[in-house]
């Protein structure tokens, strides 16, 4: 068909010369060929040359729209972007190629310029590539910087245990201030941690007087690798970090365990309460030590319950959706619909709603939802009950429009009521696409529940996105796993139900 | 005794399917109704029972005007009446039982039978009439595992449910391959003769019609072109029968043993 009208058209003869096209085409591109009588070539010369030169117009402006002449926002433009100048250099080649076409189109014996339309692609192409921001480099170039996260989402598993730790404090006493009979230091123990001090006894800093005693202190059979906190324990039981400098004094002990260190008394004032006399202070060694076996981690526990939310919004979702769908699905059915101009109104109403609730992504009805009932499962359930009406209530009314209508006359023709004739013709010839429709629509669901809380709408998206926009790429993971898992083990399941019943 | 007066269907989209149709059958009858495809055999046999509303004109069964029924009235007109299909239409995925059952629908209670029960006297009878066609065997089967023949004694058997005085069968053979149209319309013979049972049936071949007929009445373009007693089928010639088959139509002589 298409190639016939083409050679009709071409049986025509030109409306001006050759020259007179190519002018024509020259002032106005694709004129000359309209002229000619190629319309539909002439119109698709014009509306692409005229686009793709009004997207140039915007490109170099969008480049260099910081300044105010048109002499240096064009400067400025093709030097901050090289690629407009392939984009230009094509598009007047196009140019050149419209003229050459529109003379050669008005000859008596016509041809075509038949690299104008690939010129005219390659065009759209680089524009397109311009406009897109492509840049295959970077997927390469910085790829070296994302390979951290990427592990760290595609094994997260190290997360998902966690080992309770606790501070085991060692310490020694020491007396301030010193008395004559000397004060005894440390134990040396065996298999276990100890500390002592040098001197045993000793006064506290003064403030711009004087500073206190240097204790040495040796620690030995600690654990190796984990930091040790240094803290003192005053007479009334008061406990303190000790700084220097303002800072935590915090120790990493060698690879036996072992750690040498010395520290000035502080200052601290004891009130009276404490009494006269000499007193006993500690100095404690505090280490982090894990305590008891491994379990699940904070993050495991939280997207295990989120998944289980995320199941149970798709499941509601589907739920309420079948529930609401059955009873719109016949009226949206035409075979039931067309006995009268009112019902087939209904029918088209029906309808056209639910065409555009349809339309609408679930997100969008997502974000809607939670400004009406506010963030949390629930909205999720209502946006995807809305899409799930929709989608299924389309599906069944086709399923209705499908039947055989030979039982429906057989069955009223037994003298069997509406009802009768509905659960004996009707539902027998529905159930397996229904079952078929609902199985699909519910593994939809599930699918869409575990992003619609990207937007508010609960479940584990609520939770992925937070975590991905603190950086825990692994507690990131964890939830993607469980997303990946999840949809894997219904994607089967749903297969199989589906394969026992229709 | 059923009378059809001045019957006369007009289609929404202009087509008229019946003019001006009038005849009688008295009860017990085994009227044949002959014509092409298109002649307005299915649509008369609808009319009967209502699936289709006439346009014009009196359907008189026992006294009462079919035509002017309506609701409840009309369903239990149509309890009396059977009908059997080309096609069966047994609902397929539906076991052969449940849909001899559906036959039974115009007795049953609403409630009840929207959830598939009946009373205990109604399924000793459905037991009885599955019995009686030969298929107790696949009583539990799926309808639609049965064969062609097997698939219409279910037909028949959901109409026998209704305990009709009168069997409209609309092609009942059509799909099937000779010897199986010729044993069940012995059944439909046999229903007629044993329980007598009016019945009304569309046949296409003028062996069968000859065999089993013992009245004939011929459409063409929705008018009755022939009618006949059983004697006159006996003697109807060619002729006459390419007066309702059109001049194309040929005398189907297959090897049909007559004699019953």
């Amino acid at each position: 068909m298409q190639a016939r009208k083409t050679v009709q058209k071409e049986q025509k003869n030109s409306l001006v010369p050759p020259l007179i096209a190519a002018i024509a085409s020259c002032v106005v591109p694709g004129l000359g060929q309209m002229l000619a009588i190629a319309v539909h070539r002439g119109i698709i010369i014009l509306i692409s040359l005229v686009s793709s030169i009004g997207l140039l117009i915007w490109r170099i402006y969008e480049a260099g729209k910081r300044y105010s002449d048109w002499k240096t926002i064009i400067q400025k433009a093709y030097y901050l972007n090289p690629f407009l100048y392939v984009i230009t250099a094509l598009i007047i080649i196009g140019y050149i190629l419209n003229i050459v076409d529109a003379y050669q189109q008005a000859k008596p014996q016509r041809s075509k310029a038949t690299g104008m339309i690939f010129v005219i692609l390659l065009v759209f192409f680089f524009q397109g590539w311009e406009i897109g921001g492509i840049d295959m480099g970077s997927l390469f170039a910085d790829a070296d910087e994302a390979v951290p996260a990427l592990t760290r989402v595609m094994w997260p598993w190290d997360k998902a245990i966690s080992h309770p730790e606790e501070y085991r404090t060692t310490y020694v006493e020491v007396q301030s201030p010193c008395t004559e009979e000397p004060y005894p230091s440390g134990e040396v123990k065996e298999d276990e941690p100890y500390l002592i001090a040098d001197p045993t006894c000793g006064d506290p800093s003064v403030v711009e007087k004087s500073l206190g005693t240097e204790f040495h202190l040796i620690g030995r059979n600690f654990i190796p690798g984990n930091t040790i906190e240094i803290w003192w324990k005053d007479p009334i039981n008061n406990e303190f970090h000790h700084r220097v400098g303002g800072d935590y004094l915090i120790i990493k002990p060698d690879e036996n365990g072992s750690f040498d260190v010395s520290v000035i008394m502080p200052y601290r004032t004891i009130p009276p309460v404490a009494g006269e006399g000499p007193k006993t202070w500690q100095i404690q060694a505090r280490q982090l030590v894990s305590v008891g076996g491994a379990q699940a981690s904070q993050e495991l526990k939280l997207a295990v319950e989120k998944m289980i939310e995320t199941i149970f919004i798709g499941m509601m979702a589907t739920f309420f959706g079948i529930i609401l769908a059955i009873p719109v699905s016949f009226i949206a059915a035409r075979n039931l619909m067309s006995h009268s101009p009112l019902t087939l109104a209904i029918y088209y109403i029906v309808r056209t709603i639910l065409n555009i609730i349809r339309a609408i992504e679930p997100l969008i009805w997502a974000i809607i939802a939670v400004i009406v009932v506010g963030l949390g499962p629930f909205a999720g359930i209502l946006a995807l009950t809305l899409h799930s009406l929709a989608a299924l209530a389309k599906m069944y009314s086709e399923a209705i429009e499908s039947i055989d209508p030979g039982p429906i006359e057989a069955v009223q023709a037994t003298g069997a009521n509406w009802f009768q004739v509905i659960s004996y013709a009707v539902i027998p010839q529905i159930i397996p696409p229904f079952v078929s429709f609902t199985i699909y629509r519910w593994d939809i669901n599930i699918r869409m529940s575990t992003v619609i809380g990207f937007v508010g709408g609960g479940g584990i998206g609520f939770l992925l996105a937070q975590w991905i926009r603190i950086l825990d790429y692994k507690a990131a993971g964890i939830a993607v796993w469980f997303i990946a898992i999840t949809v894997a083990v219904l994607d089967f399941a749903s297969a199989e139900i589906r394969e026992r019943f229709v | 005794m059923l009378q059809v007066r001045n019957l006369t269907k007009i289609y929404g989209d202009g087509t008229v399917a019946l003019k001006n149709v009038s005849f009688e059958v008295p009860d017990g009858e085994f009227l044949v109704i002959i014509g092409l495809s298109g002649s307005g055999k299915s649509t008369l046999l609808r009319c009967i029972n209502r699936l289709i509303d006439p346009t014009e004109g009196e359907i008189i069964w026992n006294g009462v005007d079919l035509c002017a029924l309506k609701g409840e009235e009309l369903r239990k007109v149509r309890r009396k009446i059977g009908m059997v299909f080309q096609n069966f239409n047994l609902v397929k995925r539906s076991s052969v039982f449940a849909n001899v059952m559906s036959g039974r629908l115009g007795y049953a209670g609403t409630l009840a039978s929207m959830f598939g029960k009946f009373d205990q006297s109604d399924l000793e009878m459905g037991r009885g009439v599955v019995e009686r066609l030969g298929i107790s065997d696949q009583m539990h089967k799926r309808a639609d595992e049965l064969s062609g023949g097997q698939q219409q004694r279910v037909g028949i058997a959901r109409a026998l449910m209704q305990e009709p005085e009168m069997i409209l069968a609309d092609e009942p053979v059509a799909s099937l391959d000779p010897v199986l149209a010729h044993s069940i319309l012995k059944t439909l013979e046999k229903l007629n003769q044993e329980d007598k049972i009016t019945v009304l049936c569309s046949l296409h071949y003028l062996d069968l019609v000859q065999r089993y007929a013992t009245s004939v009445i011929g459409l063409r373009l929705g008018e009755i072109v022939y009618q006949g007693s059983k004697t006159d089928i006996r003697k109807m010639t060619d002729e006459q029968f390419k007066d309702v088959y059109g001049a194309e139509a040929e005398r189907i002589g297959a090897s049909i043993e007559g004699g019953s």
